[in-house]
């Protein structure tokens, strides 16, 4: 009687195992296998695309696809672009940004309580509700298609999410480690500098994080504030046709979408705790 | 905490940069947006002339509108059913104990980390009748089978929402992981001392623990939804005819392709208005729940 419960148990403990690690290969092969397709055919031959059923293992691999957008579309300075529109808006946006965090938590005034109030509020407002009036703004001040002009609006989108975060963020640092600070004859900027920031480091690199992929995911603002300056995400939708006739260049668009997916793909490989901290401290939208 | 009325001008001076630059990126563009709603602005045949509420009356009597809306009401609604049925299901897989546990929580982290126009730009040739990933799927199974998805309204439209939730559900799913991450296993232990099963534990352990979470979540998820762009721009450019087009497609379209200012600026600020609405009466709502 015990023995044979005993099987039953073991029989439902194998079954609950492989019913996990089916479900476990379904929702990893739905997430990867596309992502593999884009990868397969970005180095399959442009002729070969046009076979079906699919090839997934390529006969003949090739880099051809990849050569052709450095040499015909101009690659390199699309990823030049790239990196320096991130790059300087990670650098002046999160530096303006902490200076911002760390005087909503710390001054309290009904001014600075408005102020912070407003900057969340923002949030709700959609690009495309400001998008026209902006666009001739920025043509009437010069900033249109210019880098100083993308770097802005790039800023102005990680504000409210980066101040929000930063903002809870000092809060939770006790207000006495400063005092302490001061009373040790600290003055504001040395407080700031040798004990709040040092503290602030885990949740800066979380926002900086995932604020350098919802940059890499921007599209409407490089789409609709520049025309000379390309930068990934808008290059996409914009390469040539060459020998299709479908509507979409697949050899080229699988390429350039496999060369923004490689530095994604690491990122969250490397990143995967801060950036799910970071998720779940604020709600991201990318 | 500095209160100190002599030390607030360092407030200022810390809070200006962020201030100023949020400032002149929205403000200024909102009031003129609300201004342009009452003009009759086409930029290609030079008109600018006062034109009362006439946009917005038009608004009503448009055909591409109205399919707009329609479709945005159906994509809102669809999306965010199956977000909260599979988003549920998604996060409760990721919070089973096994081994592969770490390696699907990184990799549910790709679709949401992908831009939406290289999703859009994939899906494009994914749902591609001849040489399409969907497709060839399918033919594995059923040889001959033939179907241009983004050709016919109801398959369009069904691609688009099935890409919507490739992208956004693993996003959805890690957000209510968090709530379930909190209740603790004695629950479930206790739960099973008193014979209830997986099943049960679930519908009275778990389901009422994270409803409130997930309710939460549906306000910011239904809001990107009712602005989304970048995946229909680069997917279907709102086809066949006006059938995939969202409502933030459809103003983009009429302000930077039609040049139809005025007009553009009135379904903007019919937008901005439900949108607000929605964030209102969830927040009202929200409040009630936590009483």
């Amino acid at each position: 009687m015990k023995k044979n419960s005993n099987a039953k148990y073991k029989a439902y403990r194998w079954l609950v195992g492989i019913g996990r690690w089916f479900l476990f290969a379904l929702v990893a092969f739905v997430i990867l296998f596309p992502v593999y397709w884009i990868f397969i055919s970005s180095i399959t031959p442009p002729g070969e695309l046009f076979k079906t059923p699919i090839d997934y293992i390529p006969d003949h691999p090739t880099l051809e696809s990849y050569t052709f957008l450095i040499e015909n579309v101009g690659l390199i300075s699309k990823i030049g672009n790239t990196v320096l529109i991130i790059g300087v808006t990670l650098i002046v946006g999160t530096t303006i940004c902490v200076m911002g965090a760390y005087a909503f938590a710390r001054f309290r005034s009904k001014a600075v309580s408005l102020a912070f109030g407003f900057i969340v509020a923002t949030m709700l407002i959609p690009e495309v509700v400001t998008a026209r009036p902006l666009y001739e703004f920025m043509q009437k001040v010069k900033l249109f298609d210019t880098y100083q002009g993308l770097i802005i609006l790039y800023i102005s989108s990680i504000i409210p999410f980066t101040v929000l975060i930063l903002r809870n963020f000092v809060g939770e640092i006790p207000v006495s480690l400063e005092e302490a600070a001061s009373i040790d004859g600290a003055n504001f900027v040395q407080r700031l500098f040798l004990v709040v920031l040092p503290l602030m480091k885990p949740a800066i690199a979380t926002v900086c994080i995932i604020n350098f992929i919802n940059c890499l995911n921007n599209f409407f603002t490089p789409l609709y504030y520049s025309n000379g300056i390309q930068v990934l995400s808008v290059a996409i939708v914009q390469l040539p046709l060459r020998d299709n006739m479908y509507g979409v260049p697949w050899d080229l668009v699988s390429a350039m979408g496999w060369i923004i997916l490689l530095p994604i793909i690491i990122f969250v490989a490397v990143f995967e705790k801060q950036i799910m901290d970071g998720i779940m401290a604020g709600g991201v939208k990318a | 905490m500095i209160s100190k009325k002599s030390l607030q001008w360092i407030a200022w001076v810390l809070i200006l940069p962020v201030l100023i630059i949020r400032g002149f990126t929205t403000i200024y563009p909102i009031l003129k947006t609300v201004f342009n709603s009452f003009y009759d602005i086409r930029i290609l045949s030079g008109i600018n002339e006062f034109a009362g509420l006439s946009n917005y009356i038009n608004v009503f009597k448009d055909q591409k509108v109205l399919t707009t809306l329609e479709f945005t009401g159906i994509f809102v609604v669809i999306s965010m059913f199956f977000h909260i049925i599979l988003g549920v299901g998604l996060a409760l897989i990721l919070n089973m104990k096994f081994k592969g546990r770490r390696f699907l929580r990184t990799i549910v982290l790709i679709p949401w980390a992908m831009p939406a126009v290289v999703i859009g730009m994939a899906g494009k040739w994914a749902f591609n009748n001849d040489y399409g990933l969907i497709n060839d799927f399918v033919r594995r199974f059923v040889p001959d089978f033939q179907l241009n998805w983004l050709i016919n309204t109801g398959t369009a439209r069904a691609a688009v929402i099935s890409l919507d939730l490739w992208k956004d559900l693993p996003f959805f799913a890690i957000l209510i992981l968090s709530g379930l991450q909190f209740i603790s296993s004695d629950i479930y232990e206790a739960a099973k001392v008193d014979g209830a099963n997986g099943v049960k534990s679930f519908l009275y352990i778990t389901l009422p623990l994270i409803m409130r979470n997930v309710l939460t979540l549906c306000i910011p998820f239904t809001l990107w939804r009712l602005t989304g762009f970048d995946l229909v721009y680069s997917m279907t450019s709102g086809g066949p005819g006006e059938d995939t087009s969202l409502i933030a497609y459809r103003i983009t379209m009429e302000a930077f392709t039609n040049l139809n200012v005025g007009y553009a600026a009135a379904l903007a600020v019919l937008l901005f208005l439900v949108m607000a609405v929605f964030s209102w009466f969830n927040m009202r709502f929200m409040s009630k729940l936590e009483d």
